[in-house]
């Protein structure tokens, strides 16, 4: 009877080994098909060795405790003479497989049969195969019309592997050459390249709801009005003056830390969206604040942003509650690991335990967007409840 | 009225002796008997005293031609089969091809050589020799594929004032008919796209032109259009038209008869990937005879060689990248 | 024969002086053959010298300043330093430039004399000469042969200076005498003593006037012994001291200059104002030579067809020291 052997699979990127924490089952049991049949442990979570196939448990040779790197041999599996047939393969084969020495890399008794590369000779390597993969002529022609990847994204390939051809790409071309076209702006363009580029990092995004009431009550009374985005601007950079590692850039491993607290807006302008940037906002009080906010708002409307007004700040904030939205998760900009969005306020009830009733409450969701290299979930949603709670005092700002 | 390839070399080789009072033909058993595949039949005859025949002697037959060439004559050497010219390899690539760049006298010789492979002929009388003479400075090397190219490359070679290497396939000799020579002529140094396409470029010489069309053929019913072009001279070689084809297609395969190291193959190969990268959109692709000498045997020798059929195969290997 | 003794002396002291690049051969030992062979050839006749005929290149009317300057490097020599040394010559005026491999210009000449044949000239012969060692090798042999089965004029004379390189004849061949060989061609060699001027003379003149009037190929085996080394480079210690002491080691020179002597037909004055006049004329022409001008990699056209529109072009143009 052909015994298969339980191996140690690649649990995730760059995990190498895991350790035994439990056998969900024993010598002599049962196992289905992939049932989970090893309980490992890996520095990120704990996570099951499946069965290779259907039939009875032979051995397990691993030792609770240990750790096994991929690849390695747990035990093994007889095969059932449904499974033989089920896999197409000869259930009287008598010996095991010899398991290597020391467990590392895959014994090449596999039941399963393996991947045909389509392309004979040496494989084609993991990076050249694929829709990812760009010829020398895809890429010369790519440069000439001044696209990028994300602009082939879902264009179906006939190549190897998937891969798009350069006649699949010069259909495409043609194709669009039938379809309306307008120009995009060159503000669309850049805006198109800097979402690319941001988009390189993984990104993701919390939220926290922000409740109104002591905001909208300051600002009934400000003069001239001061926009909700400036209490979130000058919120986010008193949290970021407590601790701005939040804001810094991931380096290669070093984390480098904004030198200065410069935050800057977002502000729709015709076909894009402008950020100018208030500097040293932690130190500048709300009132000092605000001439020069309204100032560089209409500046960016009529697209006169000075240049010493653009560039330089370690985070950004952007009222998309303006657009009516509850909620949106935007890109940071490309140099940049945090954008603040603000949501559109509205009344929502809310338990109130001392009344033991719903109370209606004006609240927005805050939302956090950020490189998830820098920072996790936890130190994202400590931000931002350090921002809620401190809007919660807008006559400290 | 037809012409074959070996008529159309007799043709030529008829025309520069009456054209030219200082062409000579000199080789073993050219004279009153002919040549061993009757290239200089009747020759001897016609042209009384101008047809001679040599001992076996391949290294003093160049060197009495580089010598005749000195004192202003033209002479065109037969080498009885390509196989043979290594004894004579010597005066070809040390003397003749540097005679010009050392001294400033021109070597206007032209030697011709019976080569690839045939059914049964077996190592010695099977080879071709053209990578190894356009490996060296100083030489010219063409390769006629049709029966055209055969008679007026020929007549060109004679005028050319360096020695050239007139490779010539005895597999075309007595099967390649025309219906008529020519009256003109593609300038020696330009390849010919034999067969205009759009999803592959074969780029071949002397015989396997032949195999790469009929593979280019059998492709067409599948859906693919090949195009085919004849490089006609190895060396200098037409490297425009070969990129301006691998500009239209993308993908490249190269197709030869001789050994697979090194060689027109992969000198085509070589030019395309270092001046036109940019244009491949796939690797190209070689086809040559297998690393070993040229056997005897009818089976063994279709098995060593590219065929019509090896050619489709790394054709649509190629497309399928 | 003084003045390429000369020449010779001079291009050997520039080489231990690291002037010259490359190697320096001599003909020391070898000036009486080889200047017979120069002073019988006419224009018209073709002339392959060899390694060591220096003094039959003068004879025939190669200038000091060809020598001087191809073994310099000059760009104005004959070979503009495409090559160098004794591999210099005027094909064009009949003086064919060696090859380095051996026998190799035997059949060259003979293409020439086909020429001749071919063109209607009469009268005209070719020089090939050889080396003991050279005659082992098959391009002698087929070219030798070539020459009597087209009973072509030519005079092929053998230099056995006993030497090839550090090889004494007896590792080179087995018959008693070079001159045996010709038998085996359909031929008769000539026999002369190449330490004696006047016998090689003789003997020379004869073997020319011979192919001239159409009597076929003719050979010439001198013997004598190499008075250098194969090369500069090489101290030649490996030949026999009792073939240095023997009369075929006497110096063709010292034999020359004491006949001279002995007859009354010079005076020592006499001889040392020939060498003088040799000096000097070799002296200016060293002086020249220095004073000009090296290839320039830059301004070569590094073109090796006569038909240029043939030509390719390899190197990367950014990088390429193509004008």
């Amino acid at each position: 009877m052909k015994q298969l052997p339980i191996i140690m699979p690649q649990l995730g990127e760059s995990i190498a080994e895991a350790t035994i924490v439990s056998f969900l089952v024993k010598p002599g049991d049962f196992a289905a098909a992939d049932q989970d049949v090893i309980e490992v442990e890996t520095n990120k979570a704990a996570m099951n060795v499946a069965s290779p196939c259907g039939g009875t448990v032979i051995s397990i040779t691993a030792k609770i405790g240990e750790s096994y790197p991929v690849g390695a041999v747990l035990g093994y599996v007889q095969l059932s003479p449904q499974e033989a047939l089920r896999l197409g393969l000869d259930a009287q084969e008598s010996a095991p497989p010899p398991s290597p020495a020391n467990g590392a890399g895959r014994v090449e008794a596999d039941a399963r049969p393996g991947v045909q590369p389509m392309v004979r000779g040496l494989p084609v390597p993991a990076h050249a195969a694929g829709a990812s993969y760009m010829s020398p002529r895809m890429k010369a022609r790519m440069h000439e019309l001044g696209l990028h990847a994300a602009d082939l994204a879902g264009l179906p390939g006939s190549g190897a592997a998937g891969r798009v051809t350069i006649q699949d790409f010069e259909k495409f071309l043609a194709h669009l050459e039938s379809s309306k076209l307008t120009s995009a702006s060159s503000m669309r363009v850049a805006v198109a390249d800097a979402m690319r580029r941001s988009w390189t990092r993984p990104l993701a995004t919390v939220a926290l709801p922000c409740p109104l009431e002591a905001m909208l009550a300051h600002r009934k009374m400000s003069e001239p009005k001061i926009g909700p985005a400036l209490y979130a601007l000058r919120s986010l950079a008193l949290a970021l003056a407590e601790n701005s590692a939040p804001a810094g850039r991931l380096i290669g491993n070093k984390i480098v830390h904004p030198p200065s607290i410069d935050v800057g807006f977002a502000v729709e302008a015709e076909e894009g969206v402008l950020v100018p940037v208030l500097r040293d906002v932690d130190v500048h009080p709300l009132q000092t604040l605000v001439g020069r906010y309204n100032e560089l708002i209409e500046l960016a409307r009529q697209r006169r942003l000075p240049p010493e007004a653009t560039g330089g700040s370690i985070a950004t904030v952007t009222n998309f509650g303006t657009f009516g939205l509850t909620w949106a998760t935007p890109i940071p900009l490309p140099e940049q690991t945090l954008v603040l969005g603000l949501g559109a306020g509205r009344k929502v009830p809310s338990w109130d335990d001392k009344k033991n009733q719903f109370v209606p409450v004006t609240e927005a969701n805050l939302t956090l967007s950020f490189d998830h290299r820098v920072l996790d979930g936890g130190a994202a949603g400590r931000l931002l409840a350090r921002v809620v709670s401190l809007l919660q005092t807008p006559e400290k700002l | 009225m037809s012409i074959t390839y070996l008529e159309a070399i007799r043709e030529a080789q008829a025309k520069a002796l009456a054209d030219d009072p200082r062409v000579f033909i000199y080789g073993q058993d050219v004279g009153a008997f002919g040549g061993a595949f009757k290239a200089t039949k009747n020759l001897a005859k016609e042209f009384p005293g101008r047809v001679l025949d040599a001992p076996i002697s391949e290294d003093a037959i160049v060197g009495a031609a580089i010598g005749a060439a000195i004192n202003g004559m033209r002479p065109i050497i037969e080498m009885q089969f390509a196989d043979f010219s290594t004894p004579g390899f010597n005066q070809i690539v040390n003397q003749a091809a540097t005679l010009y760049w050392r001294t400033q006298v021109p070597c206007p010789i032209t030697i011709r050589l019976p080569s690839g492979g045939t059914s049964g002929a077996g190592p010695f009388h099977s080879q071709s020799m053209e990578s190894l003479y356009a490996h060296y400075p100083g030489l010219i090397v063409m390769t006629p594929a049709t029966v055209e190219d055969a008679y007026s490359m020929l007549l060109e070679a004679v005028a050319i004032d360096d020695p050239v290497i007139f490779c010539e396939h005895k597999r075309l000799y007595y099967h390649l008919k025309a219906p008529a020579l020519p009256t003109e002529a593609m300038p020696v140094g330009k390849a010919r796209i034999h067969r205009p396409g759009r999803d592959l470029t074969i780029v071949a010489y002397s015989a396997m032109l032949h195999d790469a069309l009929a593979a280019a053929e059998e492709l067409a019913g599948e859906g693919a259009e090949i195009e085919v072009v004849d490089l006609r001279t190895i060396k200098p070689m037409d490297t425009d038209t070969i990129m301006a084809s691998v500009a239209r297609t993308g993908r490249l395969l190269c197709v030869g008869e001789s050994f697979p190291w090194g060689g027109v193959t992969a000198e085509v190969v070589a030019r395309v990937a270092t001046e036109g990268f940019a244009l491949l959109d796939a690797p190209p692709q070689r086809l040559n005879a297998k690393d070993t000498p040229i056997p005897y045997h009818p089976k063994l020798w279709l098995g060593h060689r590219p065929t019509a059929e090896s050619v489709c195969a790394a054709a649509r290997h190629l497309l399928q990248m | 024969m003084v003045l390429s003794r000369v020449l010779d002396d001079k291009m050997a002291g520039l080489y231990r002086a690291g002037k010259i690049h490359g190697g320096v051969f001599l003909g020391r030992g070898q000036e009486a053959l080889s200047v017979s062979v120069g002073l019988a050839l006419r224009e018209g006749d073709v002339f392959a010298p060899l390694i060591r005929d220096g003094a039959g290149r003068l004879a025939f009317g190669e200038p000091v300043l060809d020598a001087v300057r191809t073994f310099l490097g000059s760009a104005l020599g004959p070979m503009r330093g495409r090559d160098g040394n004794v591999h210099r010559g005027r094909p064009g005026e009949g003086l064919l430039a060696m090859i380095s491999h051996l026998g190799a210009m035997i059949s060259v000449v003979n293409g020439a004399l086909l020429a001749h044949r071919f063109q209607n000239l009469k009268g005209l012969v070719g020089a090939a000469c050889i080396g003991d060692g050279g005659t082992s090798t098959g391009a002698f042999h087929e070219g030798l042969n070539q020459a009597a089965v087209e009973r072509l004029p030519l005079v092929l004379v053998v230099a056995n200076n006993q030497y090839a390189y550090s090889t004494p004849t007896r590792r080179q061949f087995a018959c008693d005498d070079l001159a045996d060989k010709a038998a085996g061609y359909g031929l008769s060699a000539r026999r002369a003593d190449g330490t004696d001027l006047e016998d090689c003379l003789r003997v020379i003149a004869a073997a020319v006037a011979d192919a001239r009037a159409g009597g076929g190929p003719q050979m010439v085996v001198a013997r004598l012994l190499r008075l250098c080394g194969h090369g500069e480079h090489d101290d030649a210690h490996y030949i026999d001291p009792q073939l240095k002491q023997s009369p075929l080691g006497r110096d063709c020179l010292a034999v020359a200059e004491e006949r001279l002597l002995r007859e009354g037909w010079a005076d020592a004055e006499a001889i040392r104002a020939l060498r003088q006049k040799a000096a000097r004329e070799v002296d200016k022409a060293v002086a020249t030579v220095q004073r000009e001008p090296a290839p320039d990699p830059y301004k070569e056209n590094w073109c090796a067809l006569a038909s240029r529109h043939l030509s390719e072009m390899f190197e990367n143009p950014a990088l390429s020291t193509h004008s």
